[in-house]
């Protein structure tokens, strides 16, 4: 039996875990308390891409896809989704509930840069907040944060070489 | 000797700024083409261009002195404006000006020079009465002098590069454990910025406000000023958003200010538009920080307030002409507002997002002005700053212009590069904002998070995932999405196959 006629519903998963359910097929109107709204995606030469809701139009781009992982920039902001069938959230559940979070964390470069300093070696305990790398991007220089408690297990980052954005600076073992 | 033909040592929205204001009065421009920029929307507004897209060395040709001076005599410019940021208040370039029969639209080199150094300008003001914070005497040359200094004035203290400004070399210090790490990394950052890594301390006043008076002095000795701007609203001493005039000061203490911003200008005979900036505490007690000596980017909101041109108050200024106006014809009316619309990434640290500009509109409506060197198709070039464009806006009193500042961003359109503007649509909703409470900690302190979504926007944006997901797998007649399979899509392609439907 074809696996398609179960399905009829999706569910777009924020990284802040907020669950947004839309039943199939997708139909461009959204329900809010009583009423429903119609919302459209347009595109034209001198806007681009948009979408039309309540008689506004907002700026949206596709900024990454990945398998069902979305970037999406709306309203100049970024949310990323994992669009889920049914049958994907429950296995989503089932292997969320046995892993607990992941135990290391990336620093990663926020911008293209040049690395100016670095201030940790392998070893050192960091806490969440201390900055970890000077970066300067811009004629700025910025101070690269530590997300969490942790001891520094790796230093990629070196002084006074260029970085580009997304590279690993420095490894930490979570706390 | 009048100015006929003014050469731009500067690009993007200043550049046009000035050669707005040379057009009406009249007066020739020449701008600057780079190869970093040979495209940019400043060119257009020139009525002649230098090309200068052969010249491949690492220093951009706006901060080349000998290379503009050249410029200036090869294009028979008998003026030169440097605009804001790179040579604007290099007093050697000034000078140099001088030297060669070229007119600086600025201060005396003299003036430059002595503002521009902060030890300096801190005798002066001393020297004058003027209110300041507890500091050193001099420059600090070492770690262990630092921390005495710091032990006498109390903590906590800021590190100030003595030829500093923008922030740069700027480090606050609340214990002395951090004072040697912080005495270090501001030297070596002045040293960098500014070619001299000399520091000196200052008391930090906790939380003020950030209140700079517009000042303009001819050259006949005249000074007035042009009331206050309200620029607190900052991160990392970066200036966001500023408002003319400021609800924290009445008209006492505006004329308290304004009387010392004049009489410390006076102190360097100084002629041409500048900036005396204050720091203003809980109690209303002002210290005098530091004077601009060039045109700020803020001008706009002390523009729309007062109805003078300060780029046309400069070039007369320059020309020899003594101010029109006295200081009992200065006249703040209504209240205006600038949001500075970066290419940075509010989500991410602020992180400088380079790129180029696919689409770009901007509201026109009567109480807003937009001031911008960029159109669609224009790039953001790491190599410059990140400014987009600067959206001023009006009304009768503060309540009208944060209304219509409300409605003006959310009628910005950009696409292309992330930008600051969900940020501007959050502050104009804070309360601290609204109640007019807010100091230079705002940004840091009074906000958790640095976006504004309405109640829908996070709901749509998920319906468009889900949209996409539904094209890509669900029309093939298959639901088997290829987990294992990590696959990329170029958004150009995406946004092609959407539009098609």
């Amino acid at each position: 039996m074809n696996e398609k006629l179960k399905i009829d519903k999706l569910y777009a998963l924020s990284s802040e875990n907020k669950k947004f359910s839309f039943k199939l097929p997708l139909k461009n109107k959204i329900r809010i308390g009583k009423r429903d709204y119609i919302v459209q995606l347009r595109s034209d030469e001198k806007l681009g891409m948009y979408i039309l809701w309540k008689n506004r139009k907002y700026p949206v781009e596709v900024v990454r896809s990945r398998q069902n992982k979305y970037e999406i920039l709306f309203n100049d902001i970024s949310y990323t989704f994992t669009v889920e069938t049914p049958f994907s959230l429950q296995r989503l559940k089932v292997i969320r509930s046995g892993k607990g979070r992941s135990e290391q964390e990336s620093v990663k470069a926020p911008m293209p840069g040049k690395i100016i300093d670095v201030l940790v070696r392998e070893g050192a305990t960091v806490l969440r907040g201390e900055p970890v790398v000077i970066l300067e991007a811009m004629k700025m220089q910025n101070e690269i944060q530590s997300p969490v408690n942790g001891t520094v297990i790796r230093v990629n980052a070196k002084a006074n070489t260029n970085v580009m954005k997304e590279d690993v600076l420095v490894e930490i073992k979570v706390e | 000797m009048k100015i006929l033909k003014i050469l731009i040592a500067n690009r993007g929205e200043i550049a046009i700024r000035i050669m707005k204001t040379a057009r009406l009065m009249k007066i020739r421009t020449v701008a600057i083409k780079t190869i970093l920029e040979p495209n940019a929307m400043y060119l257009s507004y020139a009525d002649e261009i230098y090309d200068n897209t052969e010249d491949v060395s690492e220093i951009p040709v706006f901060l080349d002195i000998e290379k503009l001076i050249s410029i200036a005599l090869n294009t028979g410019s008998n003026a030169v404006h440097p605009g804001y940021g790179f040579l604007a208040e290099s007093a050697y370039f000034a000078q140099k000006c001088h030297d060669n029969k070229i007119i600086y639209i600025g201060p005396s080199p003299d003036a430059i020079y002595k503002m521009g150094n902060k030890m300096i300008a801190r005798r002066l003001a001393l020297k004058n009465n003027i209110p300041m914070a507890m500091g050193s005497e001099g420059n600090i040359s070492n770690e262990e002098e630092a921390v005495k200094i710091a032990e006498k004035i109390g903590y906590p203290v800021i590190i100030k590069a003595a030829s500093g400004g923008g922030g740069r070399g700027m480090r606050i210090v609340r214990k002395s454990e951090e004072m040697e790490r912080m005495f270090i990394t501001a030297s070596k950052e002045a040293e960098k910025a500014f070619n001299d890594p000399s520091v000196f301390i200052e008391k930090y006043i906790e939380n003020p406000k950030h209140i700079e008076f517009q000042i303009l002095g001819d050259q006949h000795g005249n000074i007035i000023h042009l009331g206050e701007r309200e620029c607190s609203i900052q991160r990392k001493h970066q200036k966001l958003l500023e408002e003319a005039p400021s609800c924290a000061l009445d008209s006492n203490l505006r004329e308290k200010m304004g009387s010392m911003a004049i009489q410390i200008s006076k102190a360097v005979n100084y002629y041409s538009a500048g900036t005396v900036e204050f720091l203003l505490d809980s109690d209303r007690n002002f210290y005098f920080m530091e004077m601009n000596t060039r045109i700020q980017v803020e001008h706009p909101v002390t523009e729309s307030i007062t109805g003078y041109d300060l780029i046309e108050q400069q070039i007369r200024i320059a020309n020899g002409e003594p101010l029109k106006m006295k200081q009992e014809d200065v006249i703040l009316k209504g209240w205006a507002i600038e949001c500075r619309i970066n290419a940075e990434d509010v989500q991410a640290g602020f992180a400088p997002d380079p790129g180029k500009i696919e689409s770009f509109s901007m509201p026109s409506d009567s109480y807003v002005r937009v001031d911008t060197g960029i159109q669609a198709g224009s790039s953001i070039v790491s190599s410059y700053d990140s400014m987009i464009a600067k959206l001023i806006v009006k009304g009768k009193d503060r309540k009208e212009a944060i209304k219509n500042c409300k409605m003006a961003l959310d009628k910005v359109w950009i696409k292309g590069t992330k930008t600051t503007l969900p940020l501007f649509r959050l502050i104009i909703r804070n309360q601290n904002f609204l109640d007019g409470t807010f100091t230079t900690a705002f940004i840091e302190k009074d906000l958790e998070k640095y976006y504004y979504n309405s109640d829908y926007e996070e709901m749509l944006a998920a319906w468009l995932a889900t949209k996409l997901f539904v094209e890509e797998n669900l029309q093939e007649n298959s639901i088997n999405v290829d987990f294992e399979n990590v696959r990329e899509m170029s958004p150009w392609l995406l946004n092609k196959r959407i539009t098609q439907f």
